[in-house]
């Protein structure tokens, strides 16, 4: 580890379905005031699940942005830009034009590039009896618009984050499903430490609170349609746990090269400090249900920290209330953790949030930077009846104030990518 | 020459486009002179400006991918990233290795194992499943929620994953290390090669498939390209003055790298190296990029530097090269002024194969690595007369001889980023 670049999360922005900033989303996930609600965005009275975890109140004003780069930006992107700005002004530094080839961006895309509204005008249009008809696209008004383009491309993130600040280094997106923020946080950790940038905007950000996003998590019987108790319908390794909730969000954290954070005086919540990262290689779908590639991942994020199982005080989970992920992710945090698993506190923020898809990972891992600087670990909300399969040490009933040396975050996705990322007390790094 | 020790070693390559199934038949019919340009098959371009693009003509499903269980679950797209990573694991003959091994050093290979793919992201046609249901409910939500179980596939999300490659190449090869899906349009599959380096160079694994797919010829694509006036209408030109845009082609590039530790001790062979990468962003937006090539040029030494090479050492250039105006220009004053008077011979394969988005920057280097064997620097035989935007790039419409065995492969992409990668071939 000697002479490694260390990581500084020197600033925070959160967009989320319990707050439109950091300080309030962190208030909620501690208090476990919960973000799920009747769908308000669209008519969902068709759907079987009827609720979601919705940004609520948000105002695009917030947003400083000229006009012109805004336009370009769709919903996922409006929070990711009010996210951004927060954490940017959170860290009170900007690139400069000296020093903008040595910033980096690294976001967490989701997968729906085109908007519902778009693709119903295009059938409308174009697909009248339900199968494109390519002659009728030549005159069809939303095939003709280059900003419907411009907001579909998987760069469309990026490329406003970057124009808006003058970020001039490495700039990428990624898209690993739920483990997409994770991965967007653990690709910056590796920039800063090998040279390729000095500091980084990271983050995620997504919407799939649509009809078509919605739709596709129906199909799989992936979200809990407890539509009468929308708040007590996540409830992340309670055995009567049935699905997922929706969210939509963003995350974003300024990171740096630690000596140089230090140098500027720059407020340090806490070091990134490793990144485990993984391919469970089972089912597309399916997670092993003895915990088979996140074991993996854990134990990699931990070794890169240069960490033991007895150095991690909180986990903030993966958690997404579905049987299977809470089953196998428990079974992952036992078996890296053996006897140690009764000592470590383990919570999961999608409790509250819901679930922020892309966004989830790079969200969970500002919470995890609170909890050390604030030295305390969000609630498990809604928890009642045990579950065997995932007998952990559940932050259940309310937020548990403790110091908080170091902490693990999880985040799994559709397709067996794992992430987990460690963080660590600043106060361990200076003086460790 | 300046010495570099290799971020990995190639163990494998595999690639497929309009123009084969593997870098070797594809860039025979480059020198040739032979595109796989032609007219777009998969729909009516009768009243359309754009009518052509590579498209691969000779699909069979089965010969990309034997798994016929799987070809419900995956896009055309996949079947290409699938073919590539596969043929990429098995010239570097991971899988003999494997099996060769106790049930405990299997699963450390394993866990050792990484991949890496740049992926189109979420494309215009994934959402066509739900046109059916769209028509049906007369754009009435509450029917087209409940009548949404009995009209679209269940497994529509899964199947529309940017990262399904990924997970299927994964499963198919015991993969289960280190891993990302770069979604980050035309540079993903050059980061995915540039992220996989980096991997066994930091010791997260021993080796590591970098692949890059992406099926762009699809009517709303094409259409809103062709609107932003990204697209030509007869043929791709790179760097010449009758140049009026782009041509898509499709397919997938792969490599297999590994670290020089891992390749010695199971006695695999190394058929090149990535010796450096670079990457930046322009910040200038989603589709605007600067006239004075700032992000090319940059990309370029940061790559050399990340190489530890000089510039001398470069032997030839795969431009990115996609035959618009703007691009062309901007990259041939970028490559100028970095390479100046002394600027190895520069050629572009965009001409034959048509620019493939997010597997563009890989497969060109498939090729390019199979051109440094072969000791040739393909011409570009669309090019006639040499833009005076760009006079002074050593390009050619004939076949040269290359005096080395070191590539240059540049690419560029969407919100202004651009990437370029230093790879050296072996075994010529």
């Amino acid at each position: 580890m000697t002479g490694r670049r260390r990581v500084a999360i020197t600033g925070i922005g959160l967009v989320t379905p319990v707050g439109n900033d950091a300080a309030s989303t962190w208030r909620a996930v501690c208090a476990g005031t919960s973000g799920a609600a009747p769908i308000a965005s669209f008519d969902a009275s068709g759907f079987p699940t009827r609720i979601a975890a919705e940004v609520k109140g948000f105002d695009p004003a917030v947003i400083t942005a000229p006009n012109k780069l805004v336009k370009y930006a769709n919903r996922s992107h409006r929070f990711a830009l009010a996210a951004a700005e927060e954490a940017m002004r959170d860290a009170a530094i900007a690139p400069t034009p000296g020093d903008s080839e040595r910033w980096g961006c690294a976001v967490g895309t989701g997968m729906m590039g085109v908007a519902f509204g778009d693709l119903a005008a295009l059938q409308r249009h174009s697909a009248q009896a339900g199968e494109l008809d390519a002659h009728a696209l030549l005159d069809d008004d939303t095939a003709a618009d280059p900003v419907a383009f411009c907001r579909s491309q998987s760069t469309a993130g990026v490329a406003l984050l970057t124009r808006r600040f003058g970020i001039r280094g490495y700039a990428t997106s990624v898209h690993t499903a739920c483990a997409s923020g994770g991965q967007a946080l653990g690709t910056a950790l590796k920039l800063i430490r090998r040279g390729a940038a000095d500091r980084v905007l990271a983050g995620g950000f997504d919407s799939m609170v649509n009809p078509v996003g919605l739709a596709g998590f129906c199909l799989l019987s992936a979200v809990s349609s407890d539509n009468d108790t929308p708040e007590r319908a996540s409830r992340p390794f309670d055995a009567t746990r049935n699905g997922f909730v929706l969210g939509e969000g963003a995350g974003f954290l300024v990171l740096e090269e630690w000596s140089s954070a230090r140098a500027r005086g720059a407020h340090v919540y806490a070091e990134l400090a490793g990144d485990g990262n993984s391919l469970s290689s089972y089912r597309i779908t399916d997670s092993p249900p003895d915990g088979d590639g996140p074991i993996q991942s854990m134990r990699a994020a931990l070794a890169d920290a240069g960490a033991h199982p007895e150095d991690i005080d909180y986990i903030n989970a993966h958690g997404t209330s579905t049987g299977m992920n809470d089953r196998s992710e428990s079974a992952a945090i036992r078996a890296v953790f053996g006897g140690d698993a009764n000592r470590v506190s383990v919570s999961s923020t999608k409790s509250t949030m819901g679930h922020l898809i892309a966004a989830a990972g790079a969200v969970e891992i500002a919470i995890c930077a609170l909890a050390i600087e604030r030295a305390t670990m969000p609630v498990n909300a809604n928890y009642r009846v045990p579950d065997p399969d995932c007998d952990l040490n559940l932050v259940v009933g309310e937020a548990r104030r403790q110091p908080v040396r170091m902490t693990l975050s999880n985040s799994f996705g559709f397709g067996g990518s794992n992430s987990c990322v460690a963080l660590r007390h600043p106060d361990h790094v200076d003086a460790p | 020459m300046t010495t570099s020790r290799p971020r990995a070693v190639i163990a494998g390559a595999g690639a497929v486009c309009g123009l084969g199934r593997n870098p070797d038949a594809m860039l025979a019919a480059i020198v040739a002179g032979r595109s796989a340009i032609g007219a777009i098959g998969g729909w009516d371009t009768g009243d359309w400006r754009v009518t052509i693009a590579a498209e691969i003509t000779d699909f069979n499903a089965r010969e990309l991918v034997d798994d016929r269980k799987l070809h419900k679950f995956i896009r055309r797209t996949d079947f290409f990233g699938i073919y590539a990573g596969d043929r990429a694991a098995a010239e570097a003959g991971f899988d003999a290795h494997r099996v060769s091994l106790d049930s405990a050093a299997a699963a450390t290979f394993a866990d050792r194992s990484g991949c890496y793919v740049g992926s189109g992201g979420g494309a215009f046609e994934n959402q066509y499943d739900y046109l059916p249901l769209l028509a049906e409910a007369h754009g009435e939500l509450p029917a087209f929620g409940a009548k949404l179980a009995e009209t679209v596939n269940p497994m529509w999300l899964l199947r529309t994953l940017p990262n399904n490659v990924l997970c299927h190449v994964g499963i198919r090869n015991r993969l289960k290390g280190s891993n990302a899906c770069i979604t980050n349009h035309s540079v993903g599959g050059s980061l995915a090669v540039i992220e996989a380096a980096e991997a066994l160079a930091q010791g997260e694994a021993d080796r590591a498939l970098a692949i890059g797919h992406e099926t762009p010829i699809e009517p709303q694509n094409v259409l809103y390209y062709d609107r932003c006036g990204l697209l030509a209408a007869d043929a791709l030109r790179p760097f010449d003055q009758a140049r009026s845009g782009s041509v898509f082609g499709e397919g997938a590039g792969a490599l297999a790298l590994e670290t020089p530790a891992s390749l010695a001790s199971r006695g695999g062979v190394a058929r090149g190296e990535v010796l450096g990468g670079g990457h930046v962003c322009e910040a200038k937006g989603l589709l605007a990029i600067r006239d004075d090539g700032d992000g090319t040029a940059r990309a370029i030494e940061l790559a050399l530097a990340d190489a530890g090479l000089d510039r001398g050492d470069v032997a030839m250039i795969v431009a990115h090269g996609n035959g618009t105006p703007q691009s062309d220009a901007s990259e041939a004053r970028a490559i100028l002024r970095v390479f100046g008077t002394t600027c190895p011979p520069v050629t572009a394969f965009k001409w034959a194969i048509g620019h493939l988005i997010a597997a563009a920057g890989i497969v060109e280097a498939t090729i390019a690595l199979a051109a440094l064997r072969a000791k040739v620097v393909p011409g570009i035989a669309t090019l006639t007369e040499l833009d005076p935007a760009c006079a002074g790039l050593p390009v050619s419409r004939e076949t040269r001889t290359v005096a080395g065995d070191i590539a240059l492969v540049l690419c560029r992409g969407f919100a202004g980023t651009d990437a370029a990668l230093v790879v050296r071939a072996l075994g010529s």
